[in-house]
């Protein structure tokens, strides 16, 4: 019984699922005190749905719901009259109240194909690489951007409620390693309103990747952030823009409560030959307003 | 006496651990995590997936088991105590490297190869920190080293050893600047397919690690048991939390780069300044 | 006591080395390998040479380490969707199976083994050390520095940065004159953006 009671007194985990124009405010929401921005929907309790959805996204909402660890439950803030204030109580009450809310998987949780080896070992192709073994699509070997070796090449689809990604995007990524070797823009992110724009939040989610949760949140409030090597981790050069610098320089700006006004090149030109961390430290550097414009897709681009 | 000693190493690994959560201010946050289920991951591999913080748990119990607690006195008092430490290490990266590729998820797997390709590297440091301590000991046994911090604690004769050190340390407990294996651009990397007691498991692996490594440094650097009035076992204790608070400290504060800017700082910054480490312990040892 | 747990340390290294070859993957193939090494360096520590035992642990780990990585380079292959076998060309591999487990069991079994206990007393870690760094120092350092030569060297032709120029566009030594025949070899198939025929 301690343990429960112990357990309650946590801060909510808080999986946020971002509708158009709702980012500000869920971002400002979880930055609170007695709350806590989970990372990944495994860690959360809650899973908070910000704004109206549009109806292309309610399949990746009913799959980010069901990855949600039981007991789990679901709020929605669809009224912008409700203030925070309220959303963080009806959070807090459901995260002390998990137990007696619990919710069932809104998809059927059954694999989408058969599992039916083919080849002579079991697997699900005939060679031990590459192909779709029981319908999963498995890496196969092709040239490295940058030497030619031959390596793993993964495709894989990421969003359009990816943690490190504005919320909307839907990123199909084929990464080497964890470099990006083709990106293609599936979805555009939803739009947000100016103040999504903020320096401080722009510092914040550049701060997050830079693994500093204590000077994210400090900075969404408005303080200074603190943290030492700040601008030093962003290497130098990184996600250069013409007439906007590079992600350092964008930090800078954000830190000292500048907006930056970027133009930045479309994303399938942008990401390609950036490691995973450094086109999430990329994409964190740009404003969202700037990632908007610069997530065309393929057949518009 | 070996009985007495084994409870000082598990009572050590546990209520360090309980500190260094505490430090962290979540306590609470891994109450909620062993009150909630697990999901599992399609095809993963079960061994793994459910021994990874069993076998982390292990070799910080393992590690901490060479740590002399008063002087002499070492639950595993081997000649060869550091190079036991260093196989913990070593076997360290592995678990780690297990941890996210059991899941079988692009996510976990990108978190554990990058882990190791940062992990490796780190090993060469920690390596010649380690034969540098053993240098003014000459011997590989922890006691020894205890023993040759007598006059004067290594933290002075070798300033680099520490500085150093604190690398390895927060790289084998995935923290702040060196946590590149669950980093928040990989959502929680090899734990991000973990939750409920799962995850909560390798949240307190990862303090018990960081109890052993800090206990490690402080035999290493602080002359471990070794001080006035206060028992041994105090003396360790009070080291050992000193540096837990420095280590999380640092960890909360310092800014993770990106690993491949990481890897240079590693191979031609870190390794030449360990070399130089180490011809100065050998300079000053003769 | 220590004959029972060498025993046990043996049956465990043969299980986990013959674990290598059933299991449907190459991360869990090198992990078994490993742990049969953990189990020789259990053995070696037990036979009194605390050193060799625990630093073939360490080697082995992060050896496999090394080598699972590559496999997950070359054949990503996340715990095991995709099975595979781990044996292949069955005729020669028995048979060079056999022979070897032949010949050594019959070095073994052949050869008189020497019985001369260890003395409790015995620095053996620091005998070692003499041995190492005293008469066998020549071969050690040859083979360290060869080692690391080789490395270095496989390493160097791999790169795709060679000396004069990106090796996969014909790289070519500058010419003893502006625009003259290049230093040494030429460069075999011309190819690449560097120079455009007539050079004959």
């Amino acid at each position: 019984m301690r343990l429960s009671r112990l357990a309650s007194r946590a801060p909510a985990p808080v999986f946020g699922a971002i509708g158009p124009g709702w980012q500000v405010a869920v971002e400002r929401l979880l930055a609170r005190s007695g709350l806590r921005r989970a990372l990944t929907p495994r860690d959360a309790g809650i899973l908070l749905v910000a704004g109206d959805m549009p109806g292309d996204a309610a399949e990746a909402l009913g799959r980010v719901h069901d990855q949600l660890p039981h007991p789990r439950a679901t709020l929605r803030w669809t009224v912008s009259h409700e203030t925070a204030d309220a959303v963080a109580d009806r959070i807090v009450a459901s995260w002390r109240d998990l137990g007696a809310i619990d919710e069932a998987d809104l998809l059927p949780d059954q694999p989408p194909n058969e599992w039916k080896g083919v080849g002579p070992h079991g697997q699900g192709g005939k060679g031990m690489m590459g192909g779709t073994p029981y319908g999963r699509p498995m890496a196969m070997t092709g040239e490295d951007i940058r030497d030619g070796l031959q390596l793993d090449r993964y495709t894989a689809r990421i969003g359009p409620f990816a943690p490190m990604l504005p919320p909307g995007l839907v990123l199909e990524v084929t990464l080497q390693g964890d470099v990006i070797v083709a990106a293609t823009v599936q979805h555009p992110p939803f739009a947000q309103p100016v103040d999504a724009d903020a320096p401080e939040l722009c510092a914040a989610r550049m701060l997050t990747i830079l693994g500093l949760d204590g000077p994210a949140r400090r900075a969404i409030h408005g303080r200074r952030p603190g943290g030492i090597w700040v601008r030093g981790a962003v290497p130098r050069g990184l996600g250069g823009i013409e007439g906007a610098g590079d992600a350092r320089d964008r930090l800078a700006a954000f830190l000292g409560g500048d907006r930056a006004a970027v133009t930045a090149p479309d994303l399938s030109e942008l990401l390609p030959g950036l490691e995973w961390s450094e086109a999430m430290l990329v994409m964190a550097s740009l404003p969202p307003s700037a990632i908007l414009r610069a997530a065309r897709l393929p057949e518009a681009a | 006496m070996t009985a007495l000693l084994a409870l000082a190493v598990l009572g050590t690994l546990a209520l360090g651990a309980v500190f260094a959560v505490a430090m962290d201010g979540r306590i609470a946050q891994l109450a909620a995590g062993f009150a909630r289920q697990r999901i599992e991951t399609e095809a993963p591999d079960r061994l793994n997936r459910d021994l990874a913080a069993v076998w982390y748990l292990a070799l910080a119990a393992a590690g901490l088991s060479v740590v002399p607690f008063a002087p002499g006195l070492a639950l595993i008092d081997s000649p060869v105590g550091i190079v036991i430490w260093g196989t913990c290490e070593a076997l360290t990266i592995i678990t780690v490297f297990l941890h996210g590729w059991s899941s079988n998820a692009p996510f976990p797997l990108i978190g554990a190869y990058r882990y190791v390709a940062i992990g490796l590297p780190v090993m060469l440091p920690s390596m010649f920190v380690l034969i540098a301590a053993a240098l003014p000991a000459e011997s590989l046994s922890l006691p020894a080293i205890v023993e040759s911090q007598r006059g004067m604690w290594n933290v002075i004769r070798q300033p680099l050893g520490l500085p150093l050190f604190a690398i390895v340390v927060l790289t084998l407990t995935l923290r702040g600047p060196m946590d590149f294996a669950d980093a928040a651009d990989i959502a929680t990397g090899t734990s991000a397919e973990e939750s409920g007691a799962a995850r909560g498991l390798w949240e307190i692996a990862r303090a018990a690690m960081l109890v052993s490594a800090s206990a490690l440094a402080a035999t290493l650097f602080l002359g471990g048991p070794l001080g006035p009035v206060l028992p041994g076992p105090v003396w360790l204790w009070i080291k050992t939390a000193a540096l837990m608070a420095i280590f999380a400290w640092l960890g909360r504060r310092v800014a993770r780069t990106t690993p491949s800017r990481m890897l240079t700082i590693l191979w031609i910054v870190l390794l030449p300044l360990s070399f130089l480490h180490l011809a100065m312990a050998g300079v000053f040892a003769l | 006591m220590t004959d029972l747990l060498v025993a046990l340390l043996a049956a465990f290294a043969v299980w986990t080395g013959w674990r290598v070859f059933r299991v449907d993957s190459m991360v869990r193939a090198s992990f078994s390998l490993m742990l049969s090494f953990v189990a020789v360096g259990g053995i070696g520590v037990l036979l009194s040479a605390p050193y060799i035992g625990i630093a073939t642990v360490f080697m082995m780990a992060v050896e496999m380490m090394v080598m699972a990585i590559f496999m997950v380079m070359f054949m990503m292959n996340p715990a095991g969707l995709n099975p595979m076998s781990m044996v292949h060309q069955h005729r020669i591999s028995i048979g060079a199976g056999l022979l070897a487990a032949l010949a050594l069991g019959a070095a073994v079994l052949l050869s008189p083994l020497p019985s001369n206990p260890v003395l409790s007393e015995a620095d053996v870690v620091a005998e070692l050390g003499h041995e190492l760094l005293g008469p066998s120092m020549l071969i050690f350092e040859t083979a360290g520095v060869a080692l690391l030569a080789t490395m270095l060297g496989a390493v160097i032709l791999s790169s795709r940065q060679g000396r004069f120029g990106n090796s996969d566009e014909g790289s070519r030594p500058p010419g003893l004159t502006p625009e003259g025949e290049p230093a040494g070899r030429k460069p075999e198939g011309g190819g690449g953006h560097h120079h455009h025929g007539g050079h004959g």
